[in-house]
């Protein structure tokens, strides 16, 4: 197995942004619902990589370090959006309605991470369950359960809203 | 769940068609500014040493007056879940102080728990939260105006673990801070701490905004970690005394394995004060600690 080279060449940074950009800012939109903090979050997620230079093992390793620290940052954003809204909005935050625009991913983005996160990568990038569970570091039987309830959850929000 | 339907809703979404070409033009000039400051760093380590030994002294009492307790910092900042944890008994209040540079650090206490964020509703698994408090030794007043939070770092390390690997990056921690009465008070949600209580668990301060590295940590041969001895900059290290029932080794080895090093790549890069790449942090096998 060969480790891929370091972040920070020319070479490597055309690479990565090129190569993890839309699948990052696709998934970050699927958390925040202004693209221009998906579009930060990706940011810094890249930033961070310069910066830290991790050595991956392979491009597995690194796609899974790239998705995580990504649903990490946008978590981060999450919150920091929370603290920054009214007090009398908090109430509101806590149970998460899902915001103005599209339905579905409205729907998606006022799951918790751990449901919205295993859907997109189900739905939208087609992943599998196990290649999910390699991704995001879980037990495949808990990325399973996830996609159970996360979709009962869904189709019950989307319910209450017909 | 419609797979078409979320597909079309995602791929109508607005990103900056330029957001590439953007990105990598940033990333560019800022490894090139990385390469000039790591030759800076070189430089100015070797002529900065005397003001290296930033003066370091632990005190049993802050030096500056704290008029807020660990609770009533979580209420400030509007998580009032977080705030009664800090009260109750499962809390630790340490109260430990640190005197560095121009500042007194003081780590007042820590809390565990599931669902005590009232700000994030999606963490329902066990974070551990700290409270520090940062006041200047001359009486100059912090303010929430002035300071410039991200311009310095509170993050948790564990013995064992590179500093690299292990921090508040890769634990996504966050750090949220208001300042009262002269005083800057951190709360630091440090994630899934718990689950590393069977190591050395430490939290570390420093007045700058960089990646834990070989360049501000060193690492002994048994793990324990310790800042670089010629870092200059105000830093405080505390020992966090997390619950041992709160360790998790599988959980642990879950939550760093994408931050460690490959296996051809093992032991390539040992944590030591000549390690090349200042900001870089370097990653190594995991030490057993206990």
């Amino acid at each position: 197995m060969r480790k891929l080279a370091s972040f920070g060449t020319d070479e490597t940074i055309s690479r990565v942004v090129g190569q993890y950009s839309a699948m990052l800012l696709r998934l970050a939109a699927a958390r925040l619902p202004c693209v221009a903090d998906a579009e930060d979050a990706v940011q810094e997620v890249f930033v961070r990589l310069l910066d830290t230079r991790p050595v991956f093992r392979d491009a597995e390793h690194e796609k899974a370090w790239l998705i995580r620290a990504t649903l990490h940052r946008a978590a981060d954003i999450r919150r920091k959006r929370a603290r920054e809204a009214p007090l009398e909005e908090l109430a509101e935050l806590s149970v998460e309605p899902p915001e103005p625009g599209p339905e579905l991913l409205g729907a998606v983005r006022a799951l918790p991470e751990k449901y919205a996160a295993v859907l997109h990568l189900y739905y939208y990038e087609e992943y599998s369950i196990k290649e999910i569970a390699k991704l995001l570091g879980l037990p495949a039987g808990t990325v399973g359960t996830r996609l159970a309830r996360g979709r009962e959850r869904l189709r019950q929000m989307l319910k209450e809203e017909a | 769940m419609d797979r078409k339907t979320y597909k079309r809703e995602v791929d109508a979404l607005p990103f900056s068609p330029d957001f590439q070409a953007r990105t990598e033009a940033m990333l560019r000039g800022r490894a090139r500014g990385t390469e000039k400051e790591m030759l800076r760093v070189k430089f100015w380590k070797k002529t900065a040493l005397i003001a290296a030994a930033a003066a370091l002294l632990v005190v049993s009492a802050s030096a500056v007056a704290l008029r807020l307790s660990a609770g009533q910092v979580a209420g400030e900042l509007g998580q009032h879940t977080l705030a009664q944890a800090f009260e109750d008994h499962n809390a630790v209040a340490v109260n430990e102080t640190v005197q560095t540079g121009d500042y007194s650090v003081t780590l007042m206490g820590l809390t565990s728990g599931a669902n005590l964020d009232d700000l994030n509703v999606d963490v329902d698994a066990t974070h551990t939260y700290a409270v520090v408090a940062l006041g200047r030794l001359d009486g100059t007043p912090l303010e929430n105006e002035t300071f410039d939070l991200i311009g310095h770092t509170l993050t948790p390390l564990v013995s064992g673990y590179a500093p690299g690997q292990v921090n508040n990056w890769t634990l996504a921690a966050s750090v949220y801070g208001i300042a009262q009465d002269g005083v800057y008070y951190f709360l630091l949600d440090a994630g899934a701490l718990g689950v590393f209580a069977d190591h050395t668990v430490y939290l570390a301060f420093y007045d700058e905004s960089a990646v834990p590295s070989a360049r501000i940590f060193t690492m002994a041969e048994d793990g324990s970690i310790s800042f670089a001895e010629d870092y200059p900059g105000a830093h405080a290290l505390f020992v966090l005394p997390l619950d041992p029932a709160l360790a998790d080794p599988a959980a642990a080895q879950a939550l760093v394995e994408p931050f460690l090093p490959g296996e051809d790549t093992a032991g390539e890069t040992p944590v030591q004060e000549s390690a090349p790449a200042p900001d870089s942090p370097v990653l190594t096998p995991v030490h057993a600690d206990a």
